[in-house]
């Protein structure tokens, strides 16, 4: 078997629904697959986590997104709800930009397992290979 | 294929890259050793994808065919 990386860095920064997607796609899988997964949630993509936003659909979309509403897929938040359920997969929002917006764990979807700040996140994936969205 | 006795039969046409794969791991985790799980799959990706996982987490392919669009794949769990 090729040898793969134990650990995996997903870092969401944009409100894209395409780049929220793939993110979440390819994180679940991994985790669904034996590795452990942490996803760190910042800046924009903060965001598309807001449950005010998630209830309207509140993203930026281009082709592909669009499509993707239209037809109802399971969105970001049901890709990283079953990469928790079947694997390793931590969520973390961002300490910094939670701060500047004023916004709560508790504004969050519930995916979310703490709002950490950047030391913390590095500590934590330390030789991981990182995918940043 | 007539061999192979399927355990529990998963129907996941229709659900988009990454579903059927999700209901196939689901239906492993709940699975006993040695039970054979099948998923149906309209999905290209699964062809591909359900192989992947399945040799990279060490259970065996019991069969893989195509007959159309549609794609039926069994999985023996193995451990």
């Amino acid at each position: 078997m090729e040898q793969q990386a134990p650990s995996l860095a997903v870092i969401l920064l944009s409100e894209d629904l395409e780049k929220l997607h793939a993110g979440a796609l390819v994180g679940s899988v991994a985790s669904m697959s034996g590795m452990t997964v942490n996803v760190f949630v910042t800046m924009n993509a903060l965001k598309s986590f807001r449950k005010d936003s998630f209830e309207n659909a509140d993203f930026i979309t281009g082709t592909i997104g669009k499509e993707m509403l239209a037809k109802k897929i399971p969105l970001f938040d049901s890709l990283l709800q079953e990469g928790k359920d079947m694997g390793e997969l931590n969520i973390y929002g961002c300490a910094l930009a939670m701060d500047i917006m004023d916004w709560q764990e508790e504004d969050m979807i519930d995916v979310f397992d703490g709002v950490i700040g950047v030391t913390k996140f590095l500590g934590m994936t330390q030789g991981a290979t990182v995918i940043t969205m | 294929m007539t061999n192979v006795q399927v355990t529990k039969s998963i129907d996941a046409r229709g659900a988009y890259c990454p579903g059927p794969l999700m209901e196939l791991v689901k239906g492993i985790k709940t699975a006993q050793v040695g039970d054979v799980v099948e998923v149906l799959s309209t999905d290209k990706g699964s062809a591909v994808d359900i192989p992947e996982w399945v040799n990279k987490m060490g259970h065996e392919i019991a069969y893989l065919e195509n007959e159309g669009d549609e794609f039926k794949i069994a999985v023996r769990k193995v451990k």
